[in-house]
């Protein structure tokens, strides 16, 4: 395992302060280290401040307090050596999927030629191949999201950041988009940051799993998956796999019962 | 009977011209047998006579003259109205300040009917092009200055974010995703505006000029010539019809993930 430093995230809290309205604490002294080629994920219940974490390593908002260093360098804007896969549907209705899969470049300055050309190639690691000319309405979600994360791909970034990219899929389309990650991240070595709210997900993908308690958002546990890789769906009935999900269960709601107390 | 609404039904273009074809024939027919039984020719002539007075017009050379008048004023001035209401719904949008302080005057001036003024513009503009000009521009100028800014304002946060995510700069976001996605709403005031322009040149034409289908419209009546009325009325019908058919299929085309 490599164990060059990709993301750093020192210190990290964010209050969003707006006119009018009480202040919202949504993060606090967030600390932690990716390596390169990782593949960590975030779990904590809604509202503990995990799309806000993400933004601010994105560099879509600024933190309040802390900072994020890529490669020793601070970041503070969007850049090329990270992309993020959103939870929301966020491809643009008008473009076809091989003109989303290449916004990333074109908006980069590529000529539209070059970027089909790139678009095509994660166009068919995303398994799209014949839809390419389709227009995202006419696609199911899960081929949405496929689209989503090969336009995230289609730059070449060092970090992938998704932020429940899956949370709108069926269990079924869910599982196989999951395998269809990993192979992804294992053919392309990118480090991989995973928001989800989903255990099993978290455990079944990662090498770590990073548990956030509620509001404000800190981090409660950091817990090492070393289930072997490579991994097939078997591996979510063994064992280890259920003794994993089951401990941080119980964190988590522990979380949930003590933001009840708190009202 | 099911299956002819099943094919009626279809966002085809064979579909849609066959909807006007029918709704076109209805009126016919109405229209010949409500004139059966009107028979004062002064209030109601029937179907044919107006085709007859439509091929009188045409043969005598009053229809190309009339329509060229018609067709280019209300033209020009729409071209205009489209132009000039896209750049101020642009401002509008894209100054929180002007669109405080400018949106309640241009509402006011939107609810106003500003028609009723043509015969002051003619006494302040005289009579010929320029008045019809002012008086299609101001009709016709609000819903696109409204639609404008409704559908800039509109744009999903969300597209806007990924924009960003991926290093956009602000005039790309306009270009790739703000303005894309106002397109189709802006379509939609402007096929708004082509109805108000056309209502505009008419009412123009009434007040101030020789030639054009609102002055024929006008003097046919005064000599209760009540084919060649018809007859004019029905060639602004199909302008009308023309404008509204092009406008909502280019709507459709800008924006086909707003159907299914
Ligand atoms: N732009 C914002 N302005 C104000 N409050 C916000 C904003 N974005 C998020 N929040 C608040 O911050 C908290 C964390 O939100 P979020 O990061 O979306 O949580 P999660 O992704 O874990 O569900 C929530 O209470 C949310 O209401
Ligand atoms: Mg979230």
């Amino acid at each position: 395992m490599n164990s060059a430093v990709r993301l750093r995230v020192e210190g990290i809290g964010k209050t969003f302060r707006r006119r009018n309205k009480p202040a919202v604490e949504a993060l606090r002294d967030i600390d932690m280290t990716i390596a390169e080629g990782e593949f960590v994920s975030i779990v904590g219940a809604s509202g503990s401040g995990k799309s806000t974490l993400l933004r601010i390593i994105d560099g879509l908002i600024p933190a309040s307090e802390g900072r994020i260093l890529v490669d020793g360098r601070i970041v503070d804007q969007p850049g090329p050596d990270r992309a993020v896969v959103f939870q929301q549907d966020s491809l643009l209705p008008w473009k076809t999927v091989i003109d989303n899969v290449g916004y990333g470049l074109s908006l980069a300055g590529m000529p539209t030629r070059d970027a089909h050309r790139i678009a095509q190639r994660f166009i068919d690691i995303a398994g799209l191949g014949g839809f390419e000319h389709h227009y995202p309405h006419q696609l199911s979600g899960g081929m949405r999201q496929r689209v989503n994360v090969a336009r995230a791909l289609a730059v070449n970034p060092k970090i992938l950041l998704l932020d429940e990219p899956f949370a709108a899929l069926d269990a079924q389309t869910r599982e196989i988009m999951q395998t269809e990650l990993l192979s992804i991240w294992q053919e392309t070595r990118k480090t991989v940051l995973l928001i989800t709210h989903q255990i099993d997900e978290a455990v079944f993908l990662s090498d770590r799993v990073i548990v956030f308690s509620a509001r404000p958002g800190t981090i409660r546990e950091e817990i090492a998956v070393p289930l072997p890789r490579p991994r097939t769906l078997e591996l979510k009935r063994s064992q280890a796999f259920v003794g994993l999900v089951d401990r941080i269960w119980k964190l988590i709601e522990a979380e949930v019962r003590a933001g009840l107390k708190q009202g | 009977m099911r299956r002819l609404y099943d094919f009626l039904e279809q966002d085809t273009r064979t579909a849609s011209l066959a909807r006007i074809a029918i709704s076109v024939v209805a009126v016919l027919l109405i229209w010949q047998v409500v004139s059966m039984v009107v028979t004062n020719r002064l209030l109601l002539v029937p179907p044919a006579d107006v085709a007859a007075a439509l091929v009188h017009e045409v043969v005598d050379g009053a229809m190309w003259t009339n329509a060229t008048a018609t067709v280019t004023a209300v033209v020009t001035s729409f071209v205009v109205s489209v132009a000039i209401g896209v750049a101020i719904g642009l401002a509008l949008a894209s100054s929180r300040m002007l669109s405080l302080t400018g949106g309640p005057v241009l509402s006011a001036l939107n609810s106003v009917p500003i028609i009723a003024l043509a015969p002051l513009f003619i006494a302040w503009l005289g009579l010929g092009f320029t008045s019809k000009f002012v008086l299609v521009i101001l009709v016709a100028v609000f819903p696109v200055v409204v639609t404008t800014e409704a559908g800039l304002r509109a744009t999903d946060p969300q597209l806007v974010e990924a924009a960003r995510s991926f290093n956009a700069r602000p005039m790309q976001i306009f270009t790739t995703v703000t303005f894309p996605y106002a397109l189709p709403f802006i379509v939609s005031g402007v096929r708004v505006a082509w109805a108000r322009a056309l209502v505009g040149i008419v009412v123009a034409e009434f007040f101030g000029s020789f030639a054009g289908f609102g002055f024929a419209i006008l003097s046919a009546s005064q000599t209760f010539d009540t084919a060649r009325v018809l007859g004019y009325v029905i060639m602004l019908g199909a302008m009308g019809l023309i404008g509204s058919v092009l406008f909502a299929s280019l709507e459709r085309r800008l924006a086909p993930w707003r159907q299914e």
